[in-house]
């Protein structure tokens, strides 16, 4: 684990991009549900980058990517119960990524197609285990994989759309599809645990 | 759509689901055998924490004026809210782009309809509109209703506080007042022949006859049933005739008691 900062240390870019702010992310939502705006401040500090890209990767659009960043930020400041506990960037991330498909879909209306109900998580040794991770490190893990995993990946992820259609944007068969993105997350995650392990 | 029976092929949706590419259509069932198999669970769990990383991978900084505008304008509503002595929901200044879209369609509609009307001023095709109209309410209506009782099953089904009680062929779920079997791999039924379930109210001595059912094609059955789940001591099911019986009349595949 990262050593904890003072949640009144703000951080340069580079403590930032070092892992602890994931760490700090859940504790800043405890603040942020007793209306505390310092703490949310932070929290838009630190967590901006990661919504505005994730929005802006996904919408090509920065006009849009900012009003995701900031319905998104909003909502966790008018529903902080939304988070309950785990990795609060991969959450935010989750979300991030769900409220811009939505955003996309809706100015081309286009309904809603993907984006499951999230089954909750049976236990939490992985929000744990991940908790430091950071940016660098999710680049690191993504690009260990082999450009036939990572692509699906990240078609599936930022594009929002189903193995079905990424197998008829790449011309590679459903079957091969699937079984390269199970095969490419289980790397990623071996990649990822190795990284937290060392 | 129905599972696959290769092991392999069946924990590679399973990773579909978790990184949000399984189609609509295919979530219900894979949620399912999540729900009912342990090694799917786990493969789940797994996946989904890793695949919830890779957005990480797209932080980018924001350029200085944009992060600084967006900064002021959000601050300031916080600020704003958290003075407020009610907590009322922060309207955001920018999403009303969001909004827009639909306002804007709102509107088109509404001059379409201003406008036919001015262009025929006839009351029959107002007649005939508002028909329509209603018509149209009705069905969006019941697709509303169908999939809120979808989305109020799949929640049950899901919640970390539902009972779960493993039977034959799968698992009776209850939460509050909610009771439904998640059957998997039922036998299938001779001609003429449906699955029924029976439900013991708490005191009775009998149980009553609840609703009918077959397996789906798929192998996975979710089944609602009716009764309220906090009047009842037991639930079973049964194979019986076509439009079910008013008491068994064969050996029930399992009783589970409700605790």
């Amino acid at each position: 684990m990262q050593p904890s900062r003072p949640l009144d240390d703000r951080g340069s870019e580079n403590d930032r991009t070092n892992g602890w702010y994931v760490e700090d992310g859940a504790r800043l939502m405890e603040r942020v549900r007793a209306r505390d705006v310092d703490a949310f401040e932070q929290l838009y500090d630190g967590y901006h980058r990661l919504v505005f890209g994730i929005a802006l990767r996904i919408a090509s659009d920065a006009t849009l990517a900012e009003d995701v960043t900031q319905s998104i930020f909003l909502t966790l400041w008018s529903a902080p119960e939304a988070f309950r506990d785990g990795n609060f960037a991969a959450w935010l991330s989750r979300v991030t990524r769900n409220r811009t498909l939505d955003a996309v879909r809706s100015r081309a209306n286009r309904p809603t197609e993907e984006i499951p109900a999230d089954l909750p998580a049976e236990a939490s040794t992985d929000t744990a285990v991940f908790a430091n991770i950071d940016a660098q490190r999710v680049r690191g893990a993504l690009s260990v994989l082999n450009e036939e995993q990572r692509t699906p990946i990240e078609l599936g992820f930022f594009g929002g759309i189903t193995h079905e259609e990424i197998a008829r944007r790449t011309g590679i068969p459903l079957g091969t599809i699937k079984t390269r993105i199970r095969t490419g997350l289980r790397r990623m995650r071996e990649t990822l645990s190795e990284a937290v392990s060392r | 759509m129905s599972l696959p029976d290769d092991r392999e092929a069946l924990l590679d949706l399973v990773a579909a689901y978790a990184l949000g590419t399984l189609p609509r259509s295919e979530q219900g069932l894979v949620a399912a055998l999540i729900l009912s198999d342990p090694q799917a669970r786990r493969e789940y769990d797994e996946l989904r924490a890793t695949a919830n990383l890779v957005g990480l991978s797209a932080e980018e900084p924001v350029d200085s004026a944009r992060a600084a505008r967006m900064k002021e304008r959000l601050m300031a509503s916080v600020r704003a809210d958290a003075s407020s002595p009610r907590r009322a929901p922060v309207s955001a200044t920018r999403t009303s782009a969001m909004w827009g879209t639909t306002l804007a369609a709102a509107a088109a509609v509404v001059f379409a309809l201003v406008s036919v009307i001015q262009n025929f001023g006839l009351r029959s095709d107002l007649h005939d509109a508002q028909t329509r109209v209603a018509t149209l309410q009705t069905r969006i209506d019941a697709d509303r209703r169908t999939v809120e009782l979808d989305r109020r099953m799949l929640t049950d089904l899901t919640a970390s506080d539902a009972k779960r009680y493993t039977v034959a062929y799968g698992t009776v779920v209850t939460r509050g007042a909610n009771v439904y079997l998640a059957l998997a791999s039922l036998p299938p039924l001779p001609r003429g022949k449906v699955y029924q379930a029976w439900t013991l109210a708490r005191g009775a001595k009998a149980v009553a006859p609840s609703v009918t059912f077959s397996p789906s094609q798929s192998g996975i059955t979710l089944v609602p049933i009716p009764e309220d789940a906090g009047n009842l001591a037991a639930v079973a099911v049964s194979v019986e005739p076509e439009g079910g019986s008013r008491q068994p009349t064969t050996k029930p595949a399992f009783v589970q008691p409700l605790s």
